[in-house]
């Protein structure tokens, strides 16, 4: 054996396990700080493919559930965009992650479908509306 | 780095040991109760941890090596390899550093090194998507990399328990 291996758990193992509990912590702290700093404002769902957006909706203009369907890699996502929320209702990816994943409904949340590189971000609304289907008249 | 035959057959047997668990551990649907991209118990990850200790990190990074090649040939995804080998690295790398520090035990490199797996699995999807969306899983994911390490920790553990009896680890 090429070198001696303690078997017992023992409390510097503790510190290991502090220092990712404090990794986890610091990147909650830096990720999710800006969603909740964001709470309160208007929700919009950035669908994203090869790392490029291509799909962009603003959930607060959304009477009613409305399902999109992407397709990228072979593989194809039916996404649910509701004012509530955003889902991947199927998907014939075969690890099934981003379905399971199940409604995300606050800004900084994510599904992700790795095997198709696809990949849905809610985002806080600056205030500005999102789709220019929503405007009714365009000046200057 | 020379290698004897008795080596070069134990580094053999163990690559396919981790081989076999890879296809075992997709047979467990974790997804269905954590439902995270890539979540998984980190069971080849044994392997590694026993390699490190038993043959030195020069063979158990061969090993690894060879796993995460083999995995993605089988598996016919070469996507796959650019996570296994990042995750499989960065854990290699981080479970070398800690297992020179003598005051912990294999449970304490264990969970070292699913955190780094994480870490690096993290990174791979970070690049393949090309945003910062998978990096919202990573502290949820590092959480659960303590259990998944010490569960590893705990079956390398008994692993070398068992070996003790035998005289396979002597050179």
């Amino acid at each position: 054996m090429k070198s001696s291996v303690k078997l017992h758990f023992c409390r510097w193992d503790l510190i290991v396990a502090a220092a990712i509990l404090l990794l986890a912590g610091g990147l909650t702290f830096g990720y999710w700080g800006q969603t909740v700093s964001a709470a309160g404002s208007g929700l919009t769902a950035v669908v994203s493919a090869n790392g490029e957006e291509i799909d962009r909706v603003d959930l607060a203009s959304l009477k009613t559930a409305e399902e999109r369907t992407y397709t990228d890699l072979g593989y194809t996502l039916t996404v649910e965009f509701s004012p509530d929320g955003v889902c991947v209702e199927t998907s014939d990816c075969p690890t099934q992650d981003c379905v399971h994943t199940g409604t995300i409904t606050r800004a900084g949340q994510s599904i992700v479908c790795l095997p198709a590189r696809i990949s849905v971000q809610l985002k806080a609304d600056v205030g500005q509306a999102a789709s220019s289907g929503d405007f009714d008249v365009m000046i200057g | 780095m020379k290698i004897t035959t008795k080596q070069l057959t134990l580094c053999a047997v163990l690559t396919a040991l981790a081989l076999a668990l890879s296809y075992v551990e997709n047979m467990i649907p974790l997804g269905l109760l954590i439902p995270l991209p890539g979540i998984k118990l980190g069971l080849a990850n044994i392997v590694t941890v026993f390699a490190l200790y038993a043959l030195g990190p020069g063979q158990a990074l061969l090993i690894l090596l060879a796993r995460c090649t083999l995995g993605a040939v089988f598996a016919g995804n070469l996507n796959a390899l650019l996570f296994s080998l990042m995750g499989g690295l960065s854990a290699m790398l981080v479970m070398i550093a800690l297992s020179r520090l003598k005051r912990l035990s294999i449970y304490g490199v264990s969970m070292g090194g699913a955190a780094a797996h994480n870490c690096g699995q993290v990174a791979a999807a970070v690049l393949t998507l090309g945003n910062l969306a998978p990096l919202g899983y990573l502290p949820l994911l590092l959480g659960i990399s303590l259990f998944t390490g010490t569960l590893t920790g705990l079956i390398a553990g008994l692993l070398f328990r068992a070996m003790e009896h035998t005289n396979l680890m002597k050179a």
